[in-house]
């Protein structure tokens, strides 16, 4: 068992520096992970003011109906669907296929984040905005100064389990030819045929980034949860 | 304006429905400056929507509200400029809990009125201490009792040196052992001549340091007078009988 | 133009469908069973009189094939059913070992985990020989052989393997054609698709720059896409293919080693291999 297992574990990893193909495949994910997330806060932020303020005063009704028709979209296809139209239709022209992950991505989780944001500015209590709005802030200066920093605190959680599925999510990315940590334990399997150990690895590894991520979130919450005392 | 005896606060033919139901019906008042106004009235009676009205957190659906000679109902009014000089106090505080006590008192007059944070945050430790609060400067509202916290509240308003104060049932969230403290910084708001429009249940109260005591009842004052008379000599058969219930 | 994007479309959504689709063990069985019996009668066609025999040896078993059927002409749909080279001869072995065949249609990467954990007997999908494979699963004699070539966009000045250095190439991941492209141009240049049909739409959009191949799909892309792309140079290496068997199923492969040899001396497999690639 274990002479197989070291010579399954020569072959996988360190005959031809297969090991290699992990790196870079974690690499890759990793940035693609990280950008989209980037993009998807800046994208979810905007729609979610959007929707929460047509909740809240019923202004920007059209701006409204477009983010609504967008959540519909992202939200009722799948990741993968959206990725490779993005890939082979959209961008059918482009060759840096990193840069489109992280719009495909970025464009998916935005759509979740939104409704994290929404969720979160809808939770913070009514009379924050109007203490804010009867000391003279305007709607825009209430949301900026005093909703959003509390509706942020609240959802950072989410946003941070947002980001762990979301560094799952990615491991689509071998459908657009992209070598992500996924794409790198299938590679490896093609070339020796021994579908135990990489699969293995890429779960172990996928596995230890979110169990570091989660343990980020914990002490991210607690410390959150002082600060409230 | 007001020096020359013009109303502060005029309150034309307001009105304010939910949908169908009318809340207020043309009421007309007019607040002086250095009066302090009572609202009181049953539950429902539309005392709070009228106090919300008079600085447009309820957008009235009739009439007209001058404040300082400008129409605030008008939506070409400036409804944040005229804020600033109506401070508002409200039933659950409704501090800023992600920020500290002084941060919560300096904010609106360093954001809104250009003034330094020195300035700011000697305002506001000045106003702190005559309340007695000044060494809860650092905590967050979360560290602080119902009482303190709505002495804050109103140190808050007090900040953007306000024309006018609004108290929308103060005392109504505190424990009553906490009623009085907040009491007591009303009672001498009171003293300094600034004009206050009160909504509350405290009758004790009104009749100690109210100018004029107001009954409301199905959206519209029915009866108005000084305290002593108020209380002592109601004409009106609803305002007895409330009077009746809670005295 | 729109018809490429209606078959994107189509390829994305069925692409997502077959992903969602793993979940319900019981649709793919009901469908295998369904592409077992056409299979079947693909056969029959040929060879009748052995079909009868191998319906009354059902219970020599059943032999799971995993593949996967986006390789024309080796193994490909065809309307409900999935046919080609692979599946005949699959079809031809099985009649031979007296045994009921039935197809598992699942993406390349899936088909050695399937035949290692015994979920699938054999795989058969174009696979080749190769020594660090030859460690994981066993592989019987060669049954049937093509060879690479190189496919490039019509306006393309890549005319033999010669000018491929520094050019993106793609191929499907885990084909020799993928293996080959590695050795070439090195390991960064190699654009890895999960089926050469992306990586066609890839070399049409400009994405890539040429493709490396199995030769019998190969005239299949370029007919589906006449003046657009084109074969240049000679043919790069000669394939040959194999069929996988778990590690330790040594007398599978030894009774598919035996129904192979007999299929080519009969010419059983040439007679399928010209019904598949006519001769040019």
């Amino acid at each position: 068992m274990w002479g197989n297992f070291s010579e399954q574990f020569y072959l996988n990893f360190i005959q031809d520096d297969r090991w290699k193909y992990f790196v870079n495949g974690l690499k890759v994910t990793l940035i693609i992970t990280l950008f989209a997330v980037l993009l998807g806060v800046v994208i979810g932020l905007i729609v979610g003011v959007i929707r929460s303020t047509y909740e809240k005063t019923h202004k920007l009704k059209i701006l409204n109906f477009l983010c609504s028709i967008y959540l519909t979209v992202i939200r009722g296809t799948p990741v993968v669907v959206q990725l490779m139209i993005i890939y082979y239709i959209i961008f059918a022209n482009a060759r840096n296929k990193i840069p489109i992950a992280i719009l495909a991505f970025g464009i998916n989780s935005g759509a979740y984040v939104a409704e994290i944001f929404r969720s979160g500015i809808m939770s913070i209590d009514q009379g924050q905005l109007e203490a804010g709005r009867s000391l003279g802030f305007n709607y825009r200066q209430t949301m900026w100064y005093i909703v959003m920093p509390q509706a942020f605190k609240n959802v950072l959680p989410a946003l941070c389990n947002e980001f762990i599925a979301l560094l799952k999510e990615t491991s689509v990315s071998g459908y657009i030819a992209l070598q992500d940590l996924t794409k790198a334990g299938d590679i490896v399997r093609s070339r020796t045929f021994s579908p135990f150990m990489p699969l293995m690895a890429v779960a172990a590894i996928y596995l230890v980034c979110v169990v570091i991520l989660t343990q980020g979130v914990k002490i991210l919450e607690r410390r959150l949860r002082q600060s409230e005392r | 304006m007001s020096a020359d005896g013009k109303a502060l606060i005029e309150v034309k033919h307001l009105g304010k429905s939910f949908g169908s139901i009318q809340v207020l019906k043309d009421i007309n008042v007019d607040i002086h400056e250095g009066d302090v106004v009572f609202v009181v009235g049953p539950s429902g009676s539309g005392k709070s929507t009228f106090l919300r009205c008079l600085n447009r957190l309820e957008e009235p659906t009739e009439g007209n509200i001058f404040f300082e000679g400008v129409d605030i109902v008008d939506k070409k009014t400036d409804i944040d400029r005229h804020r600033q000089k109506m401070g508002m106090v409200f039933q659950q505080f409704n501090l800023f809990p992600h920020m500290t006590i002084l941060k919560n008192l300096t904010i609106a007059p360093m954001k809104l009125q250009g003034k330094s944070r020195q300035e700011a945050e000697a305002t506001a430790l000045e106003l702190l201490d005559r309340v007695g609060l000044k060494d809860r400067a650092d905590a967050y509202p979360s560290q602080l009792s119902g009482g303190q916290k709505q002495r804050i509240a109103i140190v808050r308003a007090l900040c953007m040196k306000p024309e006018v104060m609004l108290f929308d049932e103060p005392t109504s969230a505190l424990d009553p052992e906490m009623v009085g403290e907040v009491l007591n910084v009303m009672r001498e708001l009171a003293k300094e001549k600034m004009t206050m429009v009160v909504v509350t249940h405290e009758m004790g109260f009104a009749r100690e340091i109210a100018t004029r005591v107001m009954f409301m009842d199905g959206g519209n004052f029915i009866e108005e007078a000084p305290p002593e008379e108020f209380f002592t000599n109601p004409k009106n058969e609803r305002l007895k009988a409330f009077l009746g219930k809670v005295l | 133009m729109k018809k490429k994007v209606f078959a994107l479309t189509m390829a994305a959504v069925m692409a997502a469908a077959s992903l969602t689709g793993c979940g319900s063990k019981e649709a793919e069985t009901q469908a295998a069973a369904q592409e077992t019996s056409t299979a079947q009668a693909e056969g029959e066609a040929t060879e009748a009189e052995e079909t009868t025999e191998a319906a009354a040896e059902a219970e020599g078993g059943v032999l799971v094939m995993a593949t996967n059927a986006e390789f024309e002409p080796w193994e490909y749909h065809d309307g409900d059913s999935i046919v080609g080279i692979d599946v005949e001869i699959a079809q031809a072995i099985a009649d031979k070992l007296g045994m009921e065949l039935q197809i598992e249609d699942m993406a390349f990467d899936a088909i050695i985990p399937s035949v290692v954990s015994g979920k699938a007997d054999i795989g058969m999908a174009a696979i080749s020989y190769d020594e660090d494979r030859a460690k994981s699963v066993s592989f019987s004699d060669n049954y049937a052989g093509s060879s690479l070539v190189l496919l490039v966009a019509e306006d393309s000045e890549i005319a033999s393997a010669d000018d491929l250095e520094g050019k993106l190439v793609g191929a499907q991941t885990g084909t020799t054609g993928e293996l080959t492209a590695t050795e070439m141009v090195g390991d960064s240049n190699v654009e890895r698709y999960n089926s050469y049909f992306e990586a066609v739409q890839s070399l049409l959009t400009g994405k890539i720059d040429a493709i490396i191949i199995d030769g019998a799909p190969a005239k299949v892309f370029l007919s589906q896409n006449e003046g657009k792309i084109k074969q240049v140079g000679d043919a790069l290496s000669n394939e040959e293919y194999a069929v996988v068997a778990a590690l330790d199923n040594t007398e599978l492969i030894e009774k598919i080693n035996g129904a192979i040899s007999e299929l080519q001396e009969s010419g059983e497999i040439d007679t399928i291999m010209n019904k598949y690639i006519p001769a040019e």
